[in-house]
């Protein structure tokens, strides 16, 4: 009877999931196809779920495009950049609220890094703009973007890095200290490699904030210097609307947050769910 | 090479932990300190690495006032009583670390490391993680990180108390055979007064605010200077009953104040006991100075003979602890495990008066030392 109630819950939990993940995954399949159908196809009323024909060829009409690399290889630099600067900097801030809370300005610091988050990002979306242009001269570089985004990253990172560093032991960095390594060198010998599954999730966090962020960089780049999602619309603006091209771009920029996912996901979930279990 | 001096050292929060302490531990000495848990030990090891800072006092080491040393500046090297083995590194990495912390040559440190490891007999699983080794060789290996960093000062914080029997007693004899720990000042600390009494040159018993009696094993066993330390050294612990003295026919005697049991003063303890024109005791005397008379037996003058009733029997492999019920009071004897009581049955205690400790019922002082 315990054994019947068992297995129809099971079956329940696998149909239901079975349907989440369709409902979930069906946008990138429609993207996929979407993107090696003709214009032709794509512009019929009737919506059609598998291609009449798979053109190849769509690759690359998007790829001989220069700008359309150029715009991924920024993308990739802007993220990879800000995300090694946030988590270095984030880690360095949240230690020092995780270990010398007093001396860092306690509990009304750590809130106020994180407060910075909280406001519509588009109420500072002028005033960044100005401050980049009249200090860079130049708003159009990967060095503006690079630095903008820590202000979204950074209290993310100082903040969940501050809960990692306050479940590392201590006794740890005390020990290190006793063998004679200096704080500084007790936290990269020790302190810092406790924190690794948490670090990971923390750049991956950071990392896909980066490599989508749209708003901003709108605003401050697009001729010298262009991230993927300010790209995307060029493929449908003006009098040509290649709506496949636009897919197979936005396709191709979804895969690498994807496969990071992927291969981190092991970091993902023990840092996130580091405190929780204790070891 | 030195020794560790230190001088009206004091240490508190919201109350004192450590108030005015004054001690001196040559080198080659190995001083155990002994107490309770929550006294204070870990917080006067904390102290001495420099992990706190005192509030008052002074610790000097060698001549040189190390005080106001961060703790990697300190000669010092202390075991946790966590181990706080560095999880992410090898058996290996962890005993080289205070190595590495003085960026020795690879050859130097790879020598050391090893002697080190084959000393302790963990040369075979320098590759393991601290996780994929057992309590005892994680024990080990602490020690190794420790004893490989040539310290002038070993502070060990309980570093066997979280073993099994067997492992131990063999880790307690090897601390006693460690060459390197005779060249240097140690302190040990433990909850556990017969590691203290086996291991400790000499002993401190920690109480409230700092070390109670200073002495050798011998000293705070047999003639311990208040209640608190009689009570904290022996297993089971030493029976204590609340007396009134009075003479009765010219003889002096202990009346229990809870039960009609009285007690004869032995004569040696009497005439000190008289001169102090104490009144008010804490009559103590330990279960190893109880024993149980055998019918028919012969008992010799100096046993006070009790008739009893067995409350509880608890056989323990070498001995066996007695509880036994006289006059409305309870008393605890040792006994062979051999003969089995069993609850209720009537017997007859022989208690070794010479044996016994008389404290100041208010001061916890020892009256007959």
């Amino acid at each position: 009877m315990r054994d019947r109630h068992y297995k129809l819950v099971a079956t329940l939990m696998f149909v239901f999931l079975g349907l989440w993940t369709i409902i979930s995954l069906f946008p990138y399949y429609f993207q996929f196809i979407t993107g090696f159908k003709g214009i032709e196809e794509v512009n019929r009323i009737t919506p059609t779920f598998w291609p009449d024909e798979f053109l190849w060829s769509n690759l690359d009409l998007v790829f001989s495009d220069e700008t359309n690399v150029a715009a991924l290889l920024d993308t990739l630099l802007i993220a990879s950049a800000n995300t090694a600067l946030a988590v270095f900097l984030g880690s360095l801030a949240g230690y020092a609220l995780a270990r010398f809370p007093r001396q860092a300005g306690g509990e009304n610091m750590a809130f106020w890094i994180l407060s910075n988050r909280m406001f519509p990002p588009v109420a500072i979306l002028l005033p960044m703009f100005r401050a980049f242009d009249t200090v860079l001269g130049s708003t159009d570089n990967h060095l503006s973007l690079i630095i903008l985004y820590l202000v979204f990253n950074m209290p993310l990172a100082t903040w969940l890095m501050m809960v990692f560093f306050r479940d590392a032991p201590r006794e740890l960095e005390e020990a290190a200290y006793l063998d004679g390594y200096s704080p500084l060198r007790a936290f990269f010998k020790v302190t810092l490699p406790q924190v690794v599954p948490g670090m990971m999730s923390v750049a991956l966090l950071c990392w896909i904030f980066a490599w989508n962020e749209y708003l901003f960089a709108n605003m401050l780049v697009g001729s010298n210097v262009a991230v993927n999602t300010i790209q995307m619309p060029g493929f449908v603006q003006g009098a040509q609307k290649l709506w496949n091209l636009a897919a197979l771009f936005s396709f191709v920029a979804v895969l690498p947050p994807v496969i990071l996912f992927m291969v981190l996901r092991r970091y993902m979930v023990r840092g996130l769910s580091l405190g929780v279990v204790k070891g | 090479m030195a020794q560790l001096q230190i001088e009206g050292l004091c240490k508190g929060w919201d109350f004192p932990v450590i108030d005015q302490m004054n001690l001196t531990v040559e080198e080659g000495e190995f001083f155990v300190v002994v107490g309770p848990s929550g006294i204070g030990k870990t917080t006067l090891l904390r102290l001495i690495a420099g992990l706190e800072s005192p509030n008052e006092g002074r610790i000097i080491l060698g001549g040189n006032d190390i005080s106001r040393l961060p703790p990697y500046k300190r000669p010092v090297a202390m075991t946790f009583e966590s181990y706080a083995l560095y999880p992410h590194l090898s058996v290996f990495e962890n005993i080289a670390s205070p190595l590495r912390a003085r960026r020795l040559p690879k050859r130097e440190i790879e020598q050391r490391v090893m002697d080190v490891a084959r000393l302790l007999k963990i040369d075979q699983l320098i590759t393991r993680r601290p996780a994929e080794v057992s309590g005892g060789q994680k024990q080990r290996t602490a020690l190794g990180r420790t004893l490989v960093a040539d310290p002038e000062v070993f502070l060990l914080d309980e570093p066997i108390s979280h073993l099994d029997a067997k492992i131990r007693h063999e880790l307690r004899a090897q601390f006693h055979t460690l060459e390197a720990l005779r060249r240097v000042a140690n302190i040990y600390v433990t909850h556990d007064y017969a590691e203290a009494l086996s291991l400790g040159d000499r002993i401190g018993v920690m109480g409230q605010g700092g070390l109670v009696q200073v002495g050798t094993a011998h000293e705070v066993f047999e003639k311990p200077q208040t209640l608190f330390v009689a009570e904290h050294l022996g297993q089971p612990s030493i029976n204590i009953l609340d007396c009134e003295l009075s003479t009765e026919d010219g003889v002096l005697i202990a009346c229990h104040r809870e039960s009609s049991l009285t007690l004869p003063v032995a004569q040696a303890h009497a005439q000190q006991l008289k001169r102090g024109n104490a009144s008010h005791v804490s009559y103590g005397i330990r279960p190893q100075y109880i024993t149980v008379i055998a019918d028919g037996e012969a008992v010799c003058d100096s046993l006070h003979v009790v008739d009893c009733t067995v409350s509880l029997f608890e056989p323990l492999g070498t001995y066996a602890i007695l509880m036994a019920e006289t006059a409305g009071a309870t008393i605890t004897a040792l006994s062979s495990p051999e003969h089995r009581y069993e609850q209720g049955e009537s017997i007859r205690l022989g208690i070794d008066t010479a044996e016994a400790f008389f404290f100041d019922a208010v001061t916890g002082k020892n009256l007959v030392l």
